[in-house]
């Protein structure tokens, strides 16, 4: 399992995400942003927002989460690939090298987040990419730029001065369904 | 929850795929049984070597074409991948198919072997070289036992792996338990064998009793052995963690429940067993003479192929509404 825990000094990095879904507001600035940044079809998404109400009249209570792909650590989407498309980069994020892919979508059935999609458009899979086009660049993911409450924090686990980091070692929080054994990489603080 | 992303053709390859495994290996248990020193049962090994690498050659075209990029199919075979089910059960079904050809092959008579090779058109016939004509040329049914036998492994991995393709995915509840692998591999093989008892009674020449004999025993066997794991299945099942308890929640209570107590259960399983084991009963007891009644035959060998295309049929799509919630 991955832990935040800190590798030798200047150890490779490793990407996850903080999400603080308490401050969601259901807004979805995340979704439309992905979509833009990442040009995903009609019909299919790499983030969105899953809503629970809970309670009874009149004391209810509405939940947002915020979901996508885990960046596992371990990613079942990848063992299950038959041709390699589906890797994963030393910096923890699972990509889909769609030259690659034939479209059998063993990953989609694999993932156990429900992460991945059937592109309609070019019959190969998609998902999310950490927008690694613009990580690479230094920049953060659309949709943690673009939130207006502050709920995604993007960062390097390995990183001792990043906010990611930080925010994990004074909070508490969770990862969900850790008994997958996915070792999933979206830590949700509680 | 989210729509199947696998479906009907999935189903059939699955199917098809076991169909061909169960067939070749009923057939090469034919072969290998030997009865003053020829095989003990050669209708049924030939029948079954001339059937197996139909329904597993239509099953792969089926998978091909469910792919998104069925021209990229090929990509599977120049990426080694050991840790991906599909990716070895690939090289699997390659070599069974081809194994089932060459069985196919050395089952057939010379004649027919000849009248095969002259409907080669004369221009591309001509062209055969001298050394692969040799080989056409040969008396392969001296190799039948030494292909049976080397089929037998690949005829049961091929089973098996039908069930592993989905038992290997962890994400899902329904599936993943160390026994669905063996569920499917002894579907597959009593699929096979319900249909060499049709194919064997729609044969002209009339079935023997000690063919029926013979496959009556192994169907018989290979239903028991099912129930033994269908039952163990949904018990472990029911007291297992909570995801898999919700996931087996699908066929009990759940929307596959009728499908799977009544045609899959019911008509699929216990039905054809009980016909087998009524029509079975004077060998069973030793008492009263066994007679072949060809409609009772048929119709728990159709059903028998009936209840495995159920049962793939109910693993596949309620398999993918499980997951972990
Ligand atoms: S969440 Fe799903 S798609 Fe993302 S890495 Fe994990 S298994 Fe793969
Ligand atoms: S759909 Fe593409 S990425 Fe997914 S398992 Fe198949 S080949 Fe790999």
């Amino acid at each position: 399992m991955a832990t935040k825990t800190l590798k030798s000094s200047k150890a490779i990095r490793r990407f996850a995400m903080v999400i603080d879904a308490k401050k969601c507001i259901n807004c979805k600035a995340c979704v439309v942003a992905c979509k833009a940044e990442n040009q995903v079809p009609l019909g299919v998404f790499r983030n969105w927002i899953d809503e629970e109400a809970s309670g009874e009249y009149p004391n209810l209570r509405m939940s947002f989460d915020p979901e996508q792909c885990h960046h596992c650590a371990d990613p079942s989407c990848v063992r299950v690939c038959p041709t390699g498309a589906s890797w994963q980069r030393k910096d923890g994020i699972v990509l889909v090298n769609d030259d690659d892919c034939i479209g059998c979508k063993y990953c989609i059935i694999a993932c156990p987040y429900n992460a991945r999609y059937h592109n309609p458009e070019t019959h190969t899979v998609g998902k999310c990419t950490f927008c690694s086009h613009r990580v690479d660049r230094g920049e953060v993911p659309a949709c943690v730029e673009t939130c207006p409450s502050k709920v995604r924090v993007f960062g390097d686990l390995h990183d001792p001065k990043s906010h990611l980091h930080q925010l994990l070692a004074t909070r508490r929080y969770e990862v969900k369904n850790p008994q997958t054994g996915n070792g999933p990489q979206l830590y949700y603080l509680l | 929850m989210r729509e199947p992303v696998w479906e009907f053709l999935i189903v059939n390859y699955l199917f098809l795929g076991g169909l061909s495994a169960g067939l070749y290996f009923a057939s090469a248990l034919a072969t290998w049984i030997q009865e003053d020193g020829r095989s003990a049962y050669p209708r049924i090994a030939r029948w079954g070597a001339l059937l197996a690498p139909w329904p597993v050659s239509l099953g792969s075209a089926l998978l091909i074409l469910d792919l998104g990029k069925p021209f990229r199919f090929w990509k599977i075979f120049f990426h080694f991948r050991w840790r991906s089910p599909m990716s070895i059960g690939s090289w699997l079904l390659l070599a069974f198919t081809f194994l089932s050809i060459a069985y196919l092959w050395a089952w057939l008579d010379q004649e027919e072997r000849y009248s095969l090779q002259a409907r080669i058109p004369e221009k591309l016939r001509t062209r055969i070289p001298a050394r692969v004509q040799r080989w056409l040329d040969l008396d392969a049914s001296a190799w039948r036992r030494n292909l049976a036998m080397v089929g037998f492994p690949i005829a049961v991995g091929v089973g098996i792996y039908t069930g592993v393709l989905l038992g290997a995915v962890q994400a899902r509840p329904f599936w993943n338990t160390n026994l669905v692998a063996q569920m499917f591999l002894f579907s597959a093989l009593s699929s096979g064998t319900a249909a060499l008892v049709v194919a064997r009674l729609l044969d002209r020449e009339p079935v023997e009793l000690k063919e029926m004999r013979f496959l009556y025993s192994m169907d018989i066997t290979l239903i028991v052995l099912e129930l033994f794991i269908v039952l163990p299945y949904l018990i472990h099942g029911e007291l297992s963690s909570l995801a898999v308890k919700q996931a087996l929640a699908q066929v009990l209570g759940g929307p596959f429940t009728i499908v799977f107590w009544m045609l899959f259960m019911g008509v699929g399983l216990l039905l054809p067993l009980t016909i087998e084991l009524f029509e079975f009963k004077p060998v069973i007891l030793g008492k009263g003479t066994f007679h072949i009644q060809p409609r009772w035959a048929l119709t728990a060998g159709g059903l028998v192929l009936f209840g495995g295309y159920m049962l793939r049929y109910i693993f596949v799509f309620a398999g993918q509404a499980t997951g972990f919630r």
